[in-house]
């Protein structure tokens, strides 16, 4: 069953082609992967998706739902939630507070001027049970700007989490971290894709991190579509290869 | 967790400590009742302007507006309508409110710079009015004609007018519910939502906090209370006039926050009790107050923009 | 009935240019620094009064000359000294500053050259009318549209031509690419701010002609440079030139028709615009 469905959908900024007519197909589930050279157009895209930017031309539909007009919010309420290359948290809060907010909208709280002591308590659980998830119980009351770069990805990635997305859009996960925290985001990633049954989609440029982890791949390069298929078949693709390495590799 | 409790307890208690016995402590250092109510009314305004800017993370420099406003509407309705001094506090207040709410959708997808620009905009058009419209509100002069008049209840008659220190703890008495109101909000989810479109905006809308909304409702809940303000700094002058719209009035409650704190409560009455003293005793003292005023602003920006509270805390950290 | 409505249409275009002229000062430093300079209508305001001075010394020509070029020298100083010091900030600083600022040119002024209005000599031959059925087209209002003009064009020149100017209209698109490509940004800002309060300046020394001397005339004057911007759009300079006029020549009809609305036809295209289109007529879209 097709949860996200991008039909030819292309961006335009003046006459900056950033996306020419890219369309993907994301079956419930799934775990996909964007990759494709520097300046592909793959945050636009993604910026597409979760409403920040309105394609000049195509159409997006979520669940069965047309959402090519709809404002970034209300696409979260339909169930997509997104991070971004650079995390975007609230750094001057702890954790839990980050948490905290997220938890809260996500239970239709937003506009309460009160909270029962259950309604409460049910709150500071489900905080809790992401911390525990995301490996951050013992940083909860630390101001999040304060904590490593694999943190504050994984507080953003447990607020996305807190949200009970039905697709979770990662826009590089696991960008400016070292090994052992891309390993930690890798298996983070993996057990929401398996336990929570997540479909997600992300972009990622560590090849390790994508055939580790993706079911299917899409390539962009220059806007463009370039290629699309199960990680071995990327692999082998040459226009892949040339993309990447330049013509003489394929060569 | 608990320590911050405790800390935010104790000055809370502090504070209505020192409300609560104002006109006993403040003619002893040689101020005056009116003076105290002038601090509390003034305070409001900047804690309420301090809920959108300090709290939500909004610049608002057109606050004098809906000040003005409430100010107006209380005069106006004793002067015209009805001699109840109840009826004008509420009128005031809701003139006010409602100017803000129909002003709102206007002016909140603009951000930054722009939206202080638009809203020292609208600020000076109400003051233009006020100016000009003197067959109804006096204009340059003032509206004069009317005054506070004594509280009726079922029991007795409460003689706001001819006592200060009455009119005083009425004073105190809305303010307490109004900064109440306030601080139950900002403690509740609605109130965290507005601290998240502060910190990170993007963030707070890829949440699904719908941030053009939840700021217009709280530009609403800010306005209303600077009405409020408003109306009470016209009973208590016994006097309105276009003053209290001009930007300068603005500039003073946005320096009151900053003075005081604004990431702090109880930080905008503190910037309030200064700069009231402040400005009183340059007045008294010199032609030339507005330079010094001036120059307050100029210092407070460049050596205190965390204000005095701000100033505490960090020691305290440290 | 014509008479009158044209009158009033070419008052209004001469106060509209004079509105747009202060106006294009602010909205250079508003675009390059992300500042509102407050204290816009003080500067105005000492341009003015420092031609009042100096026209004993150097004759009414002199002090047109020179006026505007010592505000803006008082303007690099007070970037330098001041304003630089909160760029990074969040824009509540910035806005303070110049707010206090304004308190103190006004009072300053005040203090330096008395409360009450003074009298400003403009040269006789300019004061009279050109022909006897428009009497309204004396040779100062006409004088005052040809300065303005002259103004416009020389800014124009100046951003389109000179390297400063490229450099000025590039750092409002990009002011950190700018800056990676060589250009001392300090210097710029500076500069640039001297360049709008220069204009504040002459716009001073030309409306005081018109409009009398007081200590208040410049906090009375920057609300139309507000507006202008706002309807104009922002970031956009030949908005802000446009924003001006159409503001002048509406409040100059509106006076045939509604005298007592004359200014608040402003308030009232100002709230149009944002109910239509919040960045303005020629606005940049992002911008805000």
């Amino acid at each position: 069953m097709s949860l996200l469905r991008v039909e030819n959908v292309s961006k335009h900024f003046g006459s900056l082609v950033a996306v020419n007519n890219v369309s993907m197909n994301v079956e419930a589930g799934e775990l996909r992967a964007i990759i494709g050279p520097n300046g592909a157009g793959k945050t636009t895209f993604f910026n597409l998706i979760s409403g920040f930017l309105t394609p000049s031309s195509g159409r997006i539909t979520f669940d069965g739902e047309d959402i090519t007009a709809l404002r970034p919010a209300r696409r979260v309420w339909r169930g997509m939630a997104r991070t971004f290359q650079i995390t975007e948290v609230f750094p001057e809060l702890p954790v839990r507070e980050n948490l905290r907010i997220a938890v809260e909208v996500a239970g239709g709280n937003r506009l309460n001027p009160w909270l029962s002591r259950d309604a409460d308590g049910e709150i500071r659980a489900r905080i809790v049970e992401l911390m525990d998830m995301g490996g951050l119980a013992d940083k909860a009351d630390r101001l999040v700007g304060e904590l490593a770069h694999g943190d504050q990805r994984a507080t953003e990635i447990m607020m996305s989490l807190a949200l009970k997305p039905r697709l979770l859009l990662l826009d590089e996960p696991t960008a400016g971290m070292g090994d052992q925290e891309t390993y930690d985001i890798t298996q983070l990633i993996r057990k929401l894709h398996r336990d929570q049954k997540l479909t997600i989609v992300l972009i990622e440029h560590d090849m390790r991190v994508v055939f580790h982890l993706a079911d299917r791949i899409m390539v962009l390069a220059e806007g463009e579509p370039l290629a699309e298929g199960t990680p071995r078949e990327i692999g082998a693709n040459e226009a892949v290869q040339a993309a990447y390495l330049g013509t003489a590799a394929a060569a | 967790m608990r320590g911050d409790d405790l800390k935010k307890g104790a000055s809370t208690a502090i504070v209505w400590l020192l409300l609560l016995a104002m006109p006993y402590w403040l003619p002893a250092i040689g101020g005056y009742t009116e003076l105290g109510a002038r601090v509390v009314v003034l305070g409001l305004a900047a804690m309420s302007l301090n809920f959108l800017l300090g709290y939500t993370g909004v610049l608002s420099f057109g606050h004098a507006a809906y000040f003005g406003l409430g100010a107006y509407g209380a005069g106006m309705t004793l002067k015209y309508l009805v001699p109840s001094t109840s009826l004008s506090i509420i009128v005031g207040t809701l003139v006010g409110t409602i100017a803000a709410a129909i002003i709102g959708p206007m002016i909140i997808r603009l951000r930054g710079v722009y939206f202080a620009m638009v809203t020292i905009a609208f600020g000076q058009t109400f003051y233009f009015i006020a100016f000009r419209w003197n067959t109804v509100t006096g204009g340059d002069d003032g509206l004069t004609g009317w005054q506070r008049l004594p509280l009726d209840f079922v029991f007795g008659q409460i003689d706001i007018l001819k006592s200060s220190v009455a009119f005083y703890y009425l004073v105190l008495v809305l303010f307490a519910v109004a900064t109440g109101c306030m601080a139950w909000l900002l403690r509740s989810p609605f109130g965290r939502t507005l601290l998240a479109i502060r910190e990170n905006e993007r963030r707070a809308r890829f949440l699904g906090i719908p941030v053009d909304q939840h700021i217009w409702i709280s530009w609403v809940i800010s306005c209303c209370f600077v009405s409020l303000a408003g109306a009470l700094y016209a009973l208590l002058n016994n006097f309105v006039d276009p003053r209290a719209l001009y930007w300068s009035q603005s500039g003073d409650f946005v320096i009151m926050a900053v003075l005081g704190g604004m990431r702090s409560f109880w930080g905008p009455l503190l910037g309030a009790a200064i700069f009231v003293v402040l400005q009183d005793y340059l007045s008294s003292q010199t032609q030339n107050w507005m330079s010094f005023v001036g120059l307050f602003f100029v210092l407070v920006v460049l050596f205190f923009p965390r204000g005095v509270l701000g100033i505490i805390r960090r020691r305290a950290a440290a | 009935m014509t008479q009158l409505v044209l009158f009033n249409i070419f008052n209004g275009l001469i106060v509209g240019a004079f509105y747009a002229l202060m106006a294009l000062g602010l909205s250079l430093i508003l675009n390059l620094s992300g500042v509102i300079n407050f204290a816009h209508g003080g500067f105005l305001a000492l341009g003015g009064y420092l031609a009042f001075t100096l026209i004993s010394y150097v004759g009414f020509w002199g002090a047109l000359i020179l006026a505007p070029f010592l505000t803006a020298i008082l303007g690099l100083l007070v970037e330098r000294v001041l304003i630089r010091r909160v760029y990074g900030r969040d824009p509540l600083y910035s806005l303070l500053l110049t707010f206090g600022l304004a308190f103190i040119f006004e009072d300053g002024t005040r203090y330096l050259w008395g409360a009450q209005s003074l009298p400003f000599q403009v040269p006789g031959w300019l004061v009279t009318p050109l022909s006897n059925d428009y009497f309204f087209l004396t040779g100062y209002r006409l004088f005052m549209v040809l300065m303005v003009a002259i103004a416009v064009i020389g800014l124009f020149v100046i951003l389109t031509y000179t390297r400063l100017g490229i450099r000025i209209r590039a750092g409002t698109l990009d002011l950190e690419t700018v800056s990676v490509l060589g250009v001392n940004v300090r210097i710029l800002r500076n500069l640039n701010f001297g360049l709008g309060v220069y204009l504040a300046g002459l716009a001073g020394v030309l409306a005081v002609g018109q409009l009398g001397l007081q200590p208040t005339i410049g906090a009375s004057l920057i609300m139309p440079s507000f507006v202008a911007i706002i309807v104009g759009g922002l970031g956009s300079l030949p908005g802000t030139l446009l924003g001006g006029l159409l503001i002048g020549v509406a409040s100059g009809v509106t006076t045939v028709f509604f005298p007592s609305a004359t200014e608040a036809v402003m308030y009232v295209m100002m709230a149009a615009v944002l109910l239509v289109r919040p960045r303005g007529l020629l606005g940049e879209e992002g911008r805000f």
